[in-house]
């Protein structure tokens, strides 16, 4: 059977850096029937994110994420859609992007689909274990929208 | 004369890591400043909890170093709630902590700093990273990097009880048991650890101490600051990571003051700049002098460097062997009985290295103590709370991570006060810039890419974790260099961050221009 991994990426105490973990805990509760899916959350960087991706077919991560909009916009993105900087100035790891040319290099068995879905943040500066009003807002949808995307296929040919 | 910097939020607002770099009236580098954003509210955010909810909640300040922040936190709570945890405990908390410290180090290595030797200082900085080393080194130690970080990681989880945030530690000890089964993989584990931190020892000595320019680099005056060491000690003067004594020794190396966490306040006060967020810690018996190095400044250091300058030996045999090979190779003789200390910064990735093999060794012995898997683990406080507060401190792989807490009768807190590892470099950091810039920057020289990387290694020796430094999250710390005229006019702008966007800290990803945007539903 063809497993997922769903990965909420983000600090769980900065606001809306939490946004990712958030989803993560409602895609959970949701999730719970289905034994080929897991739920993670993590706070790591880049390659901490690729090594909990191998082994798995498909993979979907969800953080906030930059991308010019108002607070609460949600964004979906394949790994290619990352303006990954692949600068040695990151703080502590690679960039995701980097991070997943390392595993192809090594030959590590990463998921054939991985799908990103971003939070614009409103404030990531505070620390506090609550949403910014638009950011929660945001969260039913990006819940609803990925699991219509993890919903079993209708159609045969599209299940990787 | 320089112009004082303020910083406005639009400034605060463009990126995680921000050089200033001020010119003189005749272009000469006048001061350098490193900014970085502010984080708000932590202390609000923490008091008024119950002081137990601390190992938790600080482990989750920074993704990178969950494990140091855990264990400081849980020994400021034997201290508050005056209690002793059993010595299994402690040295279950001891093992778990030198998992961490190897995959810490391993990743600083290969993925951060190595990559400036292993691949050249010149190289382009896309690849100057894991990638850029796999391809020139070979698949094979991009495979043990990656197992050595996994194997660790299940040992961390193991422990710890969870894969990030652990919970095993408490007041008065850990949450649970080691079982036998459990500490014959974690030796196992252990002792692959040895193999690989002597294979990447091997390396440093191959790519760098082999090679001539390179090795005239590491002893270049450009990388060189003679300050005050510290590091904790154990009762017989060796380098500890867990527990100890912390110790700091002048330039020369003679002990200046050795101390007991708690009495960190006696020694160590904060100076506050009006240019910026950060505190430059200092020795408060020296005096803060400013951004200058000797014995009559109380700016001191705190890195893989300066703890092996602290420390008389390291206590398990490899690592003992590498760090006489180190004195000897770089070192100026001895004092007293010591080596004196070794002070140029970028000597920091061989220290680092020894570190990673203590810290595999000091594993195996923990892990093959009959007394691991001894069933009592935890002593309870019995309701007793410190009036003047609990301190706990432990070598964090970026230098001396000090918790204090102080709480109410009941144990709710009133006041949170940290001193994380990098923030003890802060003015180190800032001299070492300086003196890079000085050594590339000058006389209307245009500053370029490669310019902008040898100030970069200045900062890469340190290991900078502004993640907790600055209470943010870990993710790209885009760089800027600014060029700067004594009255504040821009000259140049080098942005490291090859986005080239201004604006917004930067979360862990950012979407690039035209990716789809969902319409919602």
């Amino acid at each position: 059977m063809s497993r997922t991994i769903v990965i909420g990426v983000g600090n769980p105490i900065l606001t809306d850096d939490g946004v990712g973990w958030r989803v993560a805990r409602e895609l959970r509760s949701r999730l719970a029937d289905r034994g080929n899916v897991d739920v993670i959350e993590l706070c790591a960087g880049g390659i901490a994110i690729m090594e909990a991706l191998v082994g798995y077919d498909r993979a979907v991560v969800v953080d906030s994420m930059e991308g010019g909009g108002k607070p609460g916009s949600v964004y979906r993105v394949a790994p290619d859609g990352l303006e990954g900087t692949r600068n040695s100035a990151c703080a502590h790891d690679t960039t995701f992007r980097a991070a997943l040319e390392t595993a192809g290099l090594l030959g590590l068995a990463l998921p054939g689909r991985i799908e990103i879905w971003g939070i614009e943040p409103g404030d990531v500066d505070t620390f506090g274990e609550d949403l910014s009003e638009a950011v929660a807002h945001a969260v039913p949808r990006v819940v609803d929208g990925v699991l219509r995307t993890l919903a079993p296929s209708r159609n045969p040919k599209e299940s990787a | 004369m320089t112009k004082r910097i303020s910083i406005d939020p639009i400034t605060r607002l463009e990126g995680h890591g921000r050089i200033e770099i001020f010119l003189d009236d005749a272009g000469e580098v006048a001061n350098v400043y490193f900014q970085v954003p502010e984080l708000r509210g932590f202390e609000r955010f923490c008091v008024g909890r119950a002081a137990e909810e601390m190992p938790v909640i600080t482990s989750r300040i920074c993704g990178v170093c969950p494990e140091a922040h855990h264990l400081a936190s849980v020994k400021a709570l034997d201290d508050l709630f005056l209690v002793e945890p059993p010595p299994a405990a402690k040295k279950i908390r001891e093992l778990f902590y030198m998992a961490f410290f190897v995959t810490d180090h391993t990743t600083h290595f290969y993925a951060l700093g190595g990559p400036d030797f292993i691949l050249g200082p010149d190289a382009p900085p896309s690849e100057r990273n894991l990638l850029g080393v796999i391809r020139k080194v070979g698949i094979d130690i991009g495979r043990k990097v990656i197992d050595c970080r996994k194997r660790n990681h299940e040992v961390i989880k193991t422990l710890g009880g969870r894969p990030i945030h652990p919970v095993g530690g408490v007041p008065g000890g850990w949450s649970k048991p080691v079982e036998e089964e459990q500490r014959r993989a974690i030796e196992e584990v252990a002792r692959q650890n040895i193999g690989f931190a002597l294979f990447s020892l091997d390396i440093f000595n191959k790519i760098v101490l082999s090679n001539r320019d390179y090795l005239d680099m590491v002893l270049s005056d450009s990388y060189l600051h003679k300050t005050y060491s510290m590091g904790t000690v154990d009762d017989g003067n060796r380098a500890n990571f867990y527990e100890g004594l912390v110790r700091v020794v002048d330039p020369d190396g003679r002990e200046f003051v050795k101390y007991s966490a708690g009495e960190y306040a006696d020694h160590v006060a904060e100076r506050v700049e009006p240019w910026t967020y950060l505190k430059f810690p200092y020795l408060k018996a020296v005096g803060w002098k400013g951004f200058v190095d000797g014995a009559g400044s109380g700016v001191y250091c705190a890195t893989p460097l300066s703890r092996l300058n602290v420390s008389d030996g390291m206590a398990t045999p490899l690592a003992q062997a590498e760090f006489e090979r180190f004195y000897e190779t770089l070192g100026e003789g001895k004092a007293g009985g010591r080596h004196r200390p070794v002070h140029h910064r970028l000597a920091t990735h061989w220290a680092r290295l020894i570190e990673l093999l203590y810290a595999s060794e000091r594993m195996l012995e923990l892990a093959a103590d009959p007394e691991i898997t001894r069933k009592e683990v935890r002593t309870i406080p019995d309701g007793r709370v410190k009036v003047t507060g609990g301190v706990g401190c432990v070598e964090a792989p970026r230098g001396t991570l000090t918790h204090h807490y102080v709480a109410d009768a009941k144990g709710v807190l009133t006041k949170v006060n940290l001193i994380v590892g990098t923030t003890n470099n802060h003015a180190p950091i800032s001299m070492s810039l300086k003196r890079a810039a000085e050594g590339v920057i000058g006389k209307g020289k245009p500053v370029t890419e490669g310019v902008l990387n040898r100030i970069e290694m200045a900062f890469r020796a340190y290991d900078p974790c502004l993640s907790c430094a600055t209470h943010s999250l870990p993710g790209s710390m885009p760089l800027v260099v600014e060029v700067k005229a004594a009255e504040g006019r821009i000259l140049q702008t080098i942005r490291r961050d090859d986005t080239g966007r201004v604006g917004g800290t930067p979360p862990f990803l950012r979407k690039a221009p035209g990716a789809e945007e969902e319409s919602g539903s």
